[in-house]
């Protein structure tokens, strides 16, 4: 696609200024209405004071949907899932699209099933992941609830977050007629054996061609070894926030961690995402200091697997709250804060390599129930919720005698919730509620 | 009265039907019954008090519907064919058949020349089928007769977002737990099963839109069909009768 | 049936059996050990042990019964297990029978690369067989010589070679889709050679002109299972002229003319490149779609079906594509989907028949 200088100049303005500029009006208009008469209730709600860099956050991701509005034509756009090296496109001034990020956005704004039905009438079947019929919806019918999304000049898709990704993105490229590069990172079953490593190293280096050419300029070491190192600092400050709730009781609760977890997956490697994140774990920490929980009264601990239900969070986290349950972890978010310790900047391929293997989703069971088994340390939990998510088969095989293990060896409760990340229609409310409800119920 | 050149029989999975057409293709005799699990015997049954009460005998038979291989001395063909045939002879033109049974749901595309032109159906699940709506009025103790009033009656439609009857059924009982006005919540399940139906059709719908089937004596039904398909739908006359008189012409 | 031939392979010849998941795999590396591969497809109907509990209900049957079945111990006639990775849920099923519990005799797995035709992936396929041949050779106790791994080579272009000659033959072979499919479908477990034997004498029922008489369909799909799908469509009045099952035609590769043997290793990488494209090995889609609308057009199809497995993702995410492919080709289309029944259910059984019905009958408008 041929880029232009009013386009650029656009896309600028937006990501600048007007997104910002957009957010206060935003944040305005919700304290006008606050203010308004007929907020019951507000004393007796079970969380403790809300965030004060939840602004901040709607104002940083506010801006990058905007920004992204503009991005056609004046930058290049890549089309990338969660566990992509976007570092290596960052230097050659790519915005990055996140269609899973996109999803969930729909899911939480509802309008999942309006999307899914319009690719499930072009023959994609409702059992497959809900990401990706969100997403396809979006394409197919150019709605979204971010205005508009620019569209690829490359897609960027990487396994180890799952094969599902790569058949979604080969429809992708289909549809749009641009080059899918594949960073096939195979998975990891006990330890990643040497010709693997070599493998993914060699896309890699693949990977830095294909997107020099796509951009049409060359990526420069040492603009490179800045991004690495600001992604690096960013995955080890989302880490030091969630590490917070360590802490007793936790400053925050893991559902809020769902929706702070956007600018590590969306801005990696960006000093906006990083100076996000100091303030949040300045301000976790101060809580922390004052003994402010994320929930006003935390009697018990619990961790949370999977991926979110993004439809049902605040009504989920409600739930909990009010009977005292805070989930203080979450595999999930946990996972962005794990790559960091392996990134480099000295060796921004090769150290990109273990990272991008060694993702909790891309290692055997054996791994999983280790990185389970910390966290529950780590965090003190009580119990657990494995969430079975039906539009996740590779993060949800294996849960049921994940949760036999747990609940043996840490002498925990665990329960195993049915639902789903992105499709309301899959996941029954009350059933759900019931179970939950009967689960904390199991704590008296 | 003309007479009776064919029969045709379609033993569906809630009742069985039996019909004879004359030269014309018009009904002559007709018998609706509840299927019995002994099919041959039923269909005999059928066949012959059909034939008795024209005073003939020795029919040709054509048979359709699930049961349809064991009606003796039958050529079976599949409802879907039955359905566009017998469709077509009613009302002449090319248009898209929406037919709702019991246990399933179809969509046909009936071609210029009264063939199939192509043909969708439910999966294996009841969620698009009368099955659904039957559960769900059970469990909220609505007679069929009353449906019809009970819907125009409501003022709003309160959503009802499962499609899985399972999951409706308890999402419906908590609306009514929450005190949701009953009239409000059958609306809401007629339209959510009309999408399930317009997903069915999808988007292109050559001709008129007919409608066959049990279900389709269900005025609420085809009022919350033709609002989700943004057109209007055409129940056929006898719309329970529409596969076996597709069946008797396939033997004249 | 099986498990006597296994037995005999194992008494007679001294073979080991390997079972394998589906579906791409190099079997020449197991016939150049004296390896039989034994593949699961499932198998098909209820899981026979209480195993299949432990994946959720949205998992596919063929990965739910293979649990169960390998966690029974029925496949302890067996002596090791492949998992290729074809996708999520028999990736999982890979480290969930043999990390916590089922199978505790040795395992491999065997990934090949997805990330299209870049040197890097040709370069890792070639190690990741080095590493199976390695493995593999380990359990046969003896080294893999590569005279064997080319003789092994030659011998499954002569069983690639009758496969395609009777696929493409179709009209005129005088064998309905029942014993054909039987014929094809024993290739997944018996000895190589015995295969080709009768591969071999099928041929000779290719007649010099067509004998099918019935409405010509292609068929896509992951598996065909249950067989009884063939008795309908036969009794209905159609047969299969091309077929693109991942089990089946998209397992039969047409090789470049010309196979050079020097590096039985790198022999094996230009076939697998070379192999019809398929889903689960991240063919590109578009180019996919141009092979089905070619084999469409070639075979004279008056019709497709589609067969797919519930959940079954690599597949799934094709539907859509190929029902557009084929919409612009203007070809009648029929979707069905399975969850490894034994018997086409009465839904599925009509669905079937009403296809047929249409399209003979459009056959002779036309």
């Amino acid at each position: 696609m041929s880029r232009s200088i009013g386009r650029r100049i656009e896309f600028e303005v937006a990501g600048r200024v007007v997104g910002p500029a957009l957010a206060a009006f935003e944040r305005a208009k919700k304290l006008a209405r606050r203010r308004g008469p007929g907020r019951p209730g507000k004393k007796s709600s079970p969380f403790g004071p809300p965030l004060e860099a939840t602004r901040k956050l709607k104002e940083l991701m506010t801006t990058h949907y905007l920004a992204g509005r503009y991005a056609d034509g004046a930058v290049p756009v890549a089309w990338v899932t969660s566990g992509f090296p976007v570092e290596i496109l960052r230097p050659l001034g790519y915005h990055a699209v996140y269609p899973e990020n996109h999803a969930a956005l729909c899911s939480v704004q509802r309008v999942v099933p309006e999307l899914s039905d319009a690719v499930e009438k072009e023959g994609y079947a409702r059992d497959l992941c809900s990401y990706a019929r969100t997403d396809l919806g979006s394409v197919l019918t150019g709605k979204t609830p971010v205005g508009r999304l620019p569209k690829p000049d490359l897609l960027c898709c990487c396994t180890n977050i799952c094969q599902t990704v790569l058949y979604w993105y080969r429809a992708l490229a289909a549809h749009f007629g641009v080059p899918l590069f594949v960073l096939d990172t195979p998975y990891v079953y006990g330890q990643a054996p040497g010709h693997h490593r070599t493998y993914v190293r060699a896309q890699l280096e693949e990977l830095v061609g294909i997107a020099e050419r796509v951009a049409g300029k060359r990526v420069e070491p040492d603009e490179l070894e800045a991004v690495v190192r600001v992604a690096r600092d960013g995955t080890r400050l989302w880490g030091e926030c969630l590490a917070q709730s360590r802490a007793r009781p936790a400053p925050w609760t893991g559902f809020d961690g769902f929706f702070h977890i956007a600018p590590i997956v969306t801005l990696r490697g960006t000093e906006a995402c990083n100076a996000y994140y100091r303030m949040l774990r300045d301000e976790l920490a101060h809580r922390v200091a004052r003994g402010v929980g994320g929930i006003r009264d935390e009697r018990h601990r619990l961790l949370w697997d999977n991926l979110p239900v993004w439809f049902d969070v605040r009504g989920m986290s409600t739930l909990l709250a009010e009977r005292g349950f805070n989930f203080v972890c979450t595999s999930y978010t946990n996972a962005w804060a794990e790559a960091g310790s392996r990134i480099d900047p000295a060796d921004p391929i090769g150290s990109a390599v273990l990272a991008y293997t060694h993702i909790i989703l891309n290692q055997d069971l054996p791994n999983r129930l280790d990185i389970l088994r910390r966290l529950s340390r780590d965090y003190s939990v009580d119990g657990a919720v494995l969430h079975s998510d039906r539009s996740c088969k590779p993060y949800s095989i294996g849960q049921i005698d994940l949760k036999q293990r747990l609940a043996r060896e840490l002498d925990i409760k665990v329960l195993v919730l049915e639902a789903d990340h992105g499709d309301p229609r899959a996941y029954s409310v009350e059933q759900g509620e019931g179970r939950l409800t009967a689960f904390m119920e199991s704590f008296a | 009265m003309s007479r009776a050149v064919a029969i045709g029989v379609d033993v569906g999975s809630t009742t069985c039907k039996g019909v004879a057409i004359d030269a014309d293709g018009a009904i002559v005799a007709h018998r609706v019954e509840p299927t019995h699990p002994r099919i041959e015997e039923q269909t005999t049954r059928v066949v012959a008090a059909l034939e008795q009460e024209l005073g003939t005998s020795g029919l040709p038979v054509g048979s359709t519907g699930y049961g349809r291989k064991r009606v003796a001395r039958a050529r079976a063909l599949t409802e879907i064919t039955c359905h566009a045939r017998g469709a077509y002879k009613l009302v002449g033109t090319a248009g898209v058949l929406v037919d709702m049974g019991g246990q399933d749901t179809k969509v046909i595309r009936i071609g210029k020349g009264g063939d199939v032109a192509d043909f969708a159906m439910n999966d294996k699940c009841a969620a698009g089928t009368g099955r659904f709506l039957e559960v769900i009025l059970g469990r909220l103790q609505v007679r069929f007769e009353d449906v019809a009033a009970l819907v125009k009656s409501a003022t709003r439609a309160v959503p009802v977002s499962s499609t899985c009857t399972v999951f409706a059924e308890s999402e419906v009982i908590s609306l009514v737990a929450q005190g949701e006005p009953l009239e409000g919540i059958v609306r809401g399940l007629h339209q959510s099963l009309a999408s399930r139906v317009a997903a069915l059709a999808g988007r292109e719908l050559d001709g008129e839109v007919l409608m066959s089937g049990g279900v389709a004596l269900n005025a609420a039904m085809v009022d919350a069909l033709a609002s989700a398909l943004r057109r209007p739908v055409r129940v056929l006359p006898t719309p329970q009768l529409v596969g076996a008189i597709g069946a008797a012409l396939s033997v004249v | 049936m099986r498990h006597a031939y296994i037995a005999k392979q194992r008494d007679e010849h001294g073979r080991k059996a390997v079972a394998v998941l589906p579906v791409h795999y190099p079997k020449e590396l197991f016939t150049a050990l004296d390896l039989l591969a034994v593949e699961m497809w499932g198998p098909p109907g209820a899981p026979v042990s209480a195993d299949a509990g432990r994946v959720q209900a949205y998992v596919c049957a063929v990965v739910r019964n293979a649990l169960a079945f390998l966690a029974s111990g029925r496949a302890d006639a067996c002596e090791a297990v492949l998992f290729p990775h074809t996708c999520d849920s028999i990736q999982g099923l890979a480290t969930l029978v043999t990390d916590f519990g089922g199978w505790s005799k040795p395992s491999f797995v065997f990934q090949h690369p997805r990330g299209g035709p870049r040197p890097s992936s040709r370069a890792y396929y070639l190690s990741e067989l080095g590493s199976l041949a390695d493995g593999l050779a380990g359990l046969a106790g003896r080294p893999l010589e590569p005279e064997k791994l080319r003789e092994a080579v030659r011998l499954h272009r002569r069983i690639d070679a009758a496969r395609a000659a009777l696929l493409d033959g179709r009209r005129r072979l005088a064998l309905d889709d029942v014993e054909l499919y039987r014929l094809l479908r024993r290739g997944e477990w018996l000895w190589p050679e015995d295969h080709l034997a009768e591969l071999e004498a099928a041929t000779a029922r290719l007649g010099p002109s067509d004998v099918q008489r019935g409405a010509p369909v292609l068929i896509t799909g992951y598996v065909p299972e249950p067989g009884t799908l063939f008795e309908v469509l036969c009794d209905a009045g159609a047969f299969v002229v091309a077929d693109d099952y991942a089990a089946v035609g998209r397992r039969v590769v047409r090789p470049p003319a010309a196979l050079d043997l020097a590096d039985p290793f790198h022999a094996l990488a230009e076939l697998y490149w070379a192999a019809p494209p398929c889903p689960t090995r991240a063919s590109d889609q578009v180019g996919r779609m141009r092979y089905l609308a070619e084999l469409y057009r070639r075979s004279g199809a008056a019709g497709v079906i589609v067969h797919e497995q519930k959940f079954c993702e690599p597949e799934l995410f094709d539907v859509a594509a190929v029902k557009k492919t084929f919409a612009g080709l203007g070809a009648k289309l029929l979707y069905l989907e399975g969850e490894l029944e034994t018997e086409l259910s009465g839904q599925a059984t009509t669905r079937l028949e009403a296809f047929v019905e249409m399209i003979a009958a459009t056959a002779r408008v036309a």
